[in-house]
């Protein structure tokens, strides 16, 4: 699953240790989180997503699903 | 973010924990008539949970501690807890067997391996109930 969180985090100049205190985990699960060694829960994602201002699936993608929309 | 509650968040959750179990295990050694391997026992875990306590800020160290605990940690813990489940439960068949093989009922082992069968089937009917 790949996701943004390091491109959006970088972009409003923050460190993994900020944006883990606002999320209320670890730096070092913002640090896997990024680097796709662990997914998120949902209630994190969608917590991610609200911080950045960002819907979930843009934050999140699976990579094949993008751009597509199944019926 | 965490599936913990806040007393187990607490950096004092495994120091007091330790402490605590230090204590009991010290109580039921003197009531057993054995005080002094009781104060061993007591000295052993509460110098474990003064270690933890003061061991640094390694996120294990952290997680195990207490205060490190999160979602991933929650994650972390469920898995290291069924590894453990796992070589406890065939620990006690290898055990259980060498027992039987050897002419005897294989008791208590063969207890233990039905109380962890049972309790797995019931937890498995628990949260298939639960959703």
């Amino acid at each position: 699953m790949k996701n943004q969180v390091r491109a959006l985090r970088t972009q409003h100049s923050l460190a993994q240790g900020q944006l883990a205190e606002a999320m209320g985990v670890s730096r070092q699960t913002i640090n896997s989180i990024e680097n796709e060694r662990y997914m998120p829960s949902l209630p994190l994602a969608i917590a991610l997503a609200r911080y950045f201002g960002v819907p979930v699936e843009e934050m999140f993608s699976d990579g094949e699903l993008s751009g597509h929309h199944a019926v | 973010m965490g599936n913990y509650p806040a007393i187990m968040r607490s950096k004092w959750f495994l120091p007091l924990f330790s402490l605590g179990l230090g204590v009991v295990v010290l109580a039921v050694s003197w009531v057993g008539g054995s005080l002094g391997s009781g104060l061993v026992s007591l000295a052993i875990l509460a110098g474990f949970g003064l270690f933890i306590l003061l061991a640094g800020r390694s996120e294990t160290i952290r997680g195990l501690r207490g205060d490190g605990r999160d979602e991933r940690f929650a994650q972390i813990d469920l898995r290291a807890t069924a590894v453990a489940g796992l070589v406890l439960i065939v620990t006690l068949i290898v055990a259980g067997l060498t027992e039987i093989a050897q002419g005897h009922s294989g008791s208590p082992y063969t207890w233990l391996c039905a109380i962890g069968g049972l309790s797995y089937a019931l937890a498995v009917a628990f949260f298939r109930w639960r959703g």
